[in-house]
This record gives C-alpha cells, sequence and structure tokens, in this order.
C-alpha cells in the first residue's frame, strides 16, 4: 500500500492512536493505515498494554469466598436507612438544644419584665403600708416616749396634762364660749349668716 | 451475553432471587478483580465484593435501564473500593494492621502456587504499586478500568459519570507517564528509539 504522508506520527499521536485512531486527524489516520513502522509502534504498545492487562489477571490470588446475598430483598423503592435514625437523633438533640437557647432569649425579658413588676409590686405595698403607719401614728415614738403615752392614748396623755379626766373637757370649753352643747354659737352663726328680715340688700328685692 | 444480562437484571427487578444469583455469578469474579486491582489485598477485595453485590441487590430497582447494569455495578464497584481506601489511609495513620500486611504476612495460602510463582508475583504487584503511584487519582482510575479491568471508552465515562473526552485526556495523561517508567513497556520503548 503507498504511503501518501511520509512524515512518521510523533510520539503522541502514537499514544492518541492506541487510546482511539478516530481521535487522529486526517492525514495522520491515513498515515498510519499506510505506515508499517507507524503501525508496528501503535501495536506493540497495545500488545503490551493487553499483555500487561492479562498478567495482571493472573496474578490475583483466587476467589475464594463466593457471594452470598442477603435473605429478603427490600421492598421496592426502599433504600439504605441505616443513617437515618442516627440523623434522626442528632437532628432532634440539634432541635431541643436550638429551640432551649432561643427560649432562654424570647422568655427572658419578659420574666426579667415580670420580676421588675413584683418589685415594684413590693415596693409599693412598702410604701402603702408606711403611709398607713403615718397616718396612724403621725409622731415618732420617742414623742410618745417622751410623753409617757403608748400609740393610742395620745389624746389621754393631753388630758391629763391639761388636768382633764378627758371627758369634761368638751363641755367646760362649752361654757367658756357660752354653747349650749348643741356644737354652734347662735349668736356667732348669726353673725356669719345673717337673719333675711335684717339683710339690707334684701329690702330691694 | 448482553441480552442474557439485561433479562436476568428484568427478572431480577420483579424479585426473582436467582436470577440475581446467577448475574452475581457471571460477575463476580471481575467485581473481585477489580476490587483486587485497588486494595492488593485477597481478604478486602473479597469483602468489597460482597458488599458491592449486597448494595446492587438492594438497590437493584433504582437501576432504571436494564442494559447498564454491567456499568452500574461497576460504578458501585469503584465507589465502594475509593470508599475503602479513604477508610485505609485513615486507619493506616492510626497505624493499625491492614488486611493487605495480614496478607502479606500469612503462610500456607495458596499452597498449590511454587515459591517462585509467588515470588514472581509479589514482585509484579510491586512493579504495579509503583506505576500507579506516579498517576493521579483520576488518571490511575481511568487506566486501571481501560487495562486491567478491560473496560471500553465508552463505559468507563458511565462508570465514572464523565464525558468520553474527559476519559481519553486522563487515559492519554496516563499512558505518557507509564510508557517512560514501566518495566512492562520496555520493547515499545525500545521501538521509538
Amino acid at each position: 500500500m503507498k504511503v501518501e504522508n511520509h512524515t512518521h506520527l510523533q510520539d503522541e499521536q502514537i499514544l492518541w492512536a492506541v487510546i482511539d485512531e478516530s481521535d487522529l486527524a486526517r492525514h495522520a489516520q491515513e498515515h498510519l493505515r499506510g505506515c508499517p513502522v507507524c503501525k508496528r509502534k501503535v501495536e506493540q504498545f497495545r500488545y503490551e498494554l493487553r499483555d500487561f492487562g492479562q498478567k495482571a489477571s493472573l496474578a490475583v490470588p483466587p476467589f475464594s469466598r463466593p457471594v452470598r446475598l442477603p435473605r429478603e430483598k427490600p421492598a421496592a423503592g426502599s433504600h439504605n436507612v441505616g443513617w437515618l435514625p442516627v440523623f434522626g437523633a442528632a437532628a432532634m438533640a440539634a432541635f431541643v438544644v436550638f429551640f432551649y437557647f432561643m427560649g432562654m432569649e424570647t422568655v427572658a425579658p419578659t420574666q426579667f419584665a415580670s420580676l421588675q413588676n413584683q418589685e415594684n409590686l413590693l415596693e409599693d405595698e412598702s410604701l402603702m403600708r408606711e403611709i398607713a403607719e403615718i397616718v396612724e401614728v403621725p409622731l415618732p415614738a420617742d414623742v410618745y416616749a417622751i410623753s409617757g403615752d403608748n400609740e393610742t392614748g395620745f389624746y389621754e396623755g393631753l388630758y391629763e396634762i391639761s388636768g382633764d379626766d378627758g371627758t369634761g373637757f368638751a363641755e367646760d370649753m362649752d361654757e367658756i364660749n357660752g354653747d349650749n352643747g348643741t356644737g354652734y354659737d347662735e349668736d356667732f352663726l348669726e353673725f356669719v349668716v345673717p337673719d333675711i328680715q335684717d339683710d339690707f340688700q334684701s329690702e330691694f328685692i | 451475553m448482553s441480552l442474557k444480562i439485561t433479562a436476568l437484571v428484568e427478572k431480577a427487578r420483579d424479585g426473582n432471587r436467582p436470577s440475581f444469583q446467577d448475574l452475581v455469578t457471571i460477575f463476580q469474579e471481575d467485581i473481585y478483580r477489580l476490587a483486587y486491582y485497588r486494595t492488593f489485598s485477597q481478604m478486602d477485595a473479597e469483602d468489597l465484593t460482597q458488599e458491592v453485590f449486597e448494595q446492587a441487590y438492594r438497590k437493584l430497582n433504582s437501576l432504571n435501564d436494564p442494559q447498564r447494569f454491567r456499568a452500574w455495578l461497576y460504578s458501585i464497584a469503584v465507589n465502594r473500593c475509593n470508599d475503602f481506601l479513604r477508610k485505609r489511609k485513615y486507619m493506616a495513620l492510626l497505624q493499625m494492621r491492614t488486611a493487605q500486611e495480614q496478607d502479606f504476612m500469612a503462610t500456607g495460602k495458596d499452597m498449590n502456587n511454587s515459591y517462585n510463582d509467588k515470588i514472581e508475583k509479589k514482585r509484579f504487584w510491586k512493579q504495579v504499586k509503583t506505576m500507579l503511584h506516579k498517576l493521579s487519582s483520576m488518571e490511575r482510575q481511568v487506566f486501571t478500568l481501560r487495562f486491567m479491568d478491560h473496560r471500553n471508552i465508552n463505559e468507563i465515562a458511565s462508570i465514572l459519570d464523565k464525558n468520553e473526552s474527559t476519559i481519553k485526556t486522563h487515559l492519554y495523561r496516563a499512558l505518557n507517564k507509564v510508557r517512560g517508567e514501566a518495566d512492562f513497556f520496555k520493547e515499545y520503548r525500545e521501538s521509538l528509539s
């Protein structure tokens, strides 16, 4: 066969020819078909690769343990779920931990707020109690000690100071004021609220 | 053969256990060799073969095209081997004795083989390891599938889920490296000079 192109194939073209001759350029393919030298190179490498493969196959120790299939075939569409329980447990743990910390962040402020409210209430209550005590016992305890009285007998103490027994004081005052015991001085009342007949303004009505 | 395999796969998918057992019989030694080429350990290769077929049996329903059974099975095997090798690397870091070492230390096995034969095999695998060690991971995968597992480019592309031109490029790089280094291709090198 006539060789049209006398330039032999390069080494890399030989390698491409070993892999797949159809990947060579058309003129290289034509040369390879007509050139016994290049053809021999390609065939030699292919032979050695094949020989290598056969040697490898023969050098493998004999297969001594035939495959045994599992007893039952799983249902159609099923797959290996060995990792699923582990993954599920991990996801659940992560879920719990996540929401625990999220819960801490979200609930905590309200908890703090309610604690603050409780503190305020307690403070208010104690303040109210203090006010109530002051209303009930307006003077400090020292004053009562000086007066020798207890909290409830304050007015009695004052009566004692004034020499009164505590029951006739108002009567004496009535006598001084000329009061009749009804609680009002009629003259004084008349002075403050004049009789309508004496009222000069009413004359013009 | 291909039609027979397709028929067996279809039956096995319908739940026919003996059909899958037939598929195992057809492919188990190929898968065992594939595992051995990657692990260089008989024990590990046998374990992996068992695991590959168990996985294939469980997931057979996920195979849509029965004609792709061989490529599908090989892809399971390759992935299993890769997982195993990754694990073995970690084990080596922990200095745990691997099955490969145990195989090496085992005596009394392969009694049928002569001493010289064993020495020759050992030397052969040492050379193979040295040669494959020079290749990148992908180059090694492609080279092994093409020249040791005897798969064609189209099948390799399917097994590794790559396109054919990528496979050819990796194959070219792999051949370019091994032709200069390995003792296996002396005559080819001499023919070039």
